[in-house]
């Protein structure tokens, strides 16, 4: 008896939490979107419309939110896996530095480093004149274009995708990539056919937690940013804090919600829910 | 070797749905929760006790007062000041107090300072309380004769002009030192370093100036005209960006030459980089004033108005326009300047003369069905 009870027993403060943090606001949430009228006169009518002309008048910034994330995604993957690849197999002693290293951004707020970025990418600033001279700021300027928010996600998220990336890498048993060496396989077929596929869980795991708050970030359109690259956030949130429109920044939450949801669903079907659980799942 | 349970999670999925819909059915049936419509009752007014004591909160903008103010008028009155600096945008401030003040709460905070046109809004709303008069001889006396009956509170009942100002351009004289005016800030020349505020109130009309419109008079076509001449330059990259106060680091950094700007501002960044300047848009320029209000549900609105009798003593106000170099609505303290620092008593920025703002316009008014048309308008090109 009591063994059945002590795993409820262990979920409950979690459970708790969750209800009461991210349930019961949900339900508010939804039905704040249901709204209809403006400040003052709000009243509870079943009003659908908010999400059609949600849709209708701001695809061009779910689209542009998209592809911003899923740019800095595969930009940080490419940046993060040789990194990672090089902390679990090739630091030796260094190994703790380097993870540290990549941790110690996280000891400065995500506002400061982001503002940071805007004083680095600045017109007169070195990196931009360099940029300039081997022709990557066509229009310029680097800071206010949609090179400069993208580059700005990409560095803000790019430790999500490291760590994941380094736990499966490093969970990597070597004797299985000495077994494919000794079987006559070169570096890249061992890496094609027994490295990569075994650090699929990692690579999963970390585009998701890339991708995902990638989506929904504006800080990174806010400052480096110009005009014509702000993204669904951006829109949130002046619908809530300068229109007053509560119930149209509502309903446009829940359908970014609900859009990340199926990307990440047909994602994790199409990757294989094996891979972010790992062997756990076969 | 892959195994998957489709039939499960389908399942799951679908009861997850259903057990949401029926929350969301329950919270619709129930009603009634969250924010209520609004009453438009009558302004209640203010209840005075005899002597004010206790504490007081106030919410102002980000270094709109000077260090040695507050703690001056806790000595003089024995009252405690929680000054917070929580106003950063007139729409952002009211749609972070609104849920509170519909329930007629004020946060704790007895006084709040906002834009004419924000606190009318509150004001139609039900959210303010009305002065008594009686305890603030000093406003009565001193306030400026032009902001005494401005259209919004012609008898001044409800509200306090805290500071004045002028919305117009700032440029680098190295840089750009041919814009005089609004149109100049269209010049392809200056394509990519030209900064906008993100203030509809203020930016529109002044390009209805560049346009030969009289904001006042302006029809919702002529505001919809005016944001379609934004919205060309911004899809062309004249505009930059839209700014609050951060236009300051654009034009500190040279990322921008020219930009739409408020002349205390300007006054403020002349003193780090003397190339800066403000300067009278040719078209002329918008006048505007953040006022003093106090809220429903304010705690010790006796000591509220004991501030704002306090900051209406012309010694007291004279301190605070060192400080801000705004446009002061307090008579009296031009004299007093003059006495310390003669330079500040000329500059027009702080003490304009009539001929200075002649071409100047106020806040036009933009209320009901085109107000929300012409935010929704203008925010539909911030978010481009």
């Amino acid at each position: 008896m009591r063994r059945r009870i002590v795993p409820y027993f262990l979920l409950g403060p979690g459970t708790i939490w969750l209800v009461l943090f991210f349930v019961l606001p949900l339900f508010y949430m939804a039905e704040l979107s249901l709204w209809s009228g403006a400040v003052g006169s709000f009243e509870f009518s079943w009003h659908w419309a908010n999400y059609s002309e949600a849709l209708e008048l701001y695809d061009s910034q779910f689209v542009r939110s998209f592809f911003y994330a899923g740019a800095a995604t595969v930009l940080s993957l490419l940046l993060a896996y040789p990194l990672a690849y090089a902390i679990a197999f090739k630091a030796g002693r260094w190994r703790n530095v380097m993870l540290f290293a990549v941790i110690a951004p996280f000891f400065t707020t995500y506002l400061i480093r982001t503002i940071a970025w805007e004083t680095i990418l600045s017109d007169e600033s070195p990196v931009t004149e360099v940029l300039k001279a081997i022709g990557l700021a066509p229009s310029g300027h680097v800071l206010a274009t949609s090179g400069a928010v993208i580059a700005g996600l990409t560095y803000n998220y790019l430790p999500f995708m490291i760590l994941p990336l380094y736990a499966s890498l490093d969970r990597i048993d070597v004797r299985l990539i000495e077994a494919a060496k000794d079987l006559y396989s070169s570096a890249t077929q061992s890496f094609l056919r027994v490295t990569l596929p075994l650090s699929a869980p990692g690579i999963v795991a970390g585009t998701l937690l890339t991708f995902i708050p990638a989506v929904g970030d504006y800080v990174n359109a806010q400052f480096l940013g110009g005009v014509g690259n702000r993204m669904i956030g951006n829109v949130i949130q002046s619908l809530y804090l300068s229109q007053s429109d509560y119930p149209s920044a509502a309903a446009l939450s829940f359908v970014l919600m609900v859009l990340i949801m199926i990307v990440v669903v047909v994602y994790i079907r199409f990757a294989g829910s094996e891979a972010l659980m790992g062997e756990e799942a076969r | 070797m892959r195994i998957r349970k489709p039939g499960r999670t389908a399942g799951t999925v679908v009861t997850a749905v259903l057990v949401l819909a029926s929350a969301l059915g329950l919270i619709a049936c129930g009603g009634g929760s969250g924010i209520e419509g609004g009453s438009s009752t009558e302004a209640e007014e203010v209840k005075l006790e005899n002597e004010p004591t206790g504490s007081l909160t106030i919410s102002n903008w980000p270094l709109y007062i000077d260090k040695g103010t507050v703690p001056a008028f806790e000595k003089a009155s024995g009252i405690s000041v929680k000054y917070i600096e929580d106003i950063n945008s007139n729409e952002e401030f009211f749609s972070k107090m609104q849920p509170l003040l519909q329930e007629g709460e004020s946060g704790g905070r007895s006084i709040f300072v906002l834009a004419d046109y924000e606190v009318t809004k509150m004001h139609n709303l039900g959210y303010l309380q009305e002065f008594d008069k009686s305890a603030l001889p000093e406003f009565e006396k001193n306030l400026t004769a032009s902001l005494k009956s401005p259209p919004f509170d012609p008898n001044r009942d409800w509200t306090a002009p805290w500071q004045s100002g002028m919305t117009g351009i700032i440029v680098n004289k190295e840089l750009a030192p041919e814009v005089r005016s609004i149109c100049d800030l269209f010049d392809p020349k200056y394509k990519g370093k030209v900064d906008f505020l993100n203030e509809v109130r203020e930016t529109v009309p002044l390009v209805m100036k560049c346009e030969g419109v009289d904001p006042s008079k302006a029809t919702e076509a002529d505001w919809m005209k005016a944001i379609e001449k934004i919205k060309g330059a911004a899809e062309s990259g004249q505009i930059r960006r839209f700014t609050g106060n951060d236009y300051a680091r654009d034009l500190t950094s040279g990322d921008a030459v020219a930009v739409i700007g408020w002349s205390g501002d300007a006054v403020q960044l002349q003193a780090d980089n003397p190339d800066l300047e403000w300067r009278m848009p040719t078209e002329g320029c918008m006048l505007w004033s953040e006022d003093m209000v106090i809220p429903v549900g304010a705690p010790n609105p006796t000591a509220a108005e004991a501030w704002i009798n306090y900051v209406y003593e012309p010694e007291v106000q004279a301190n605070i326009a060192e400080y801000v170099n705004y446009v002061t609505p307090v008579e009296g303290v031009k004299p007093i300047l003059a006495k310390r620092d003669p330079e500040l008593a000329e500059n027009q920025l702080i003490f304009p003369s009539a001929s200075f703002t002649k071409n100047c316009s106020p806040t036009p008014p933009l209320e009901g069905e085109e107000e929300l048309k012409v935010i929704k308008a203008f925010d539909a090109v911030l978010n481009g």
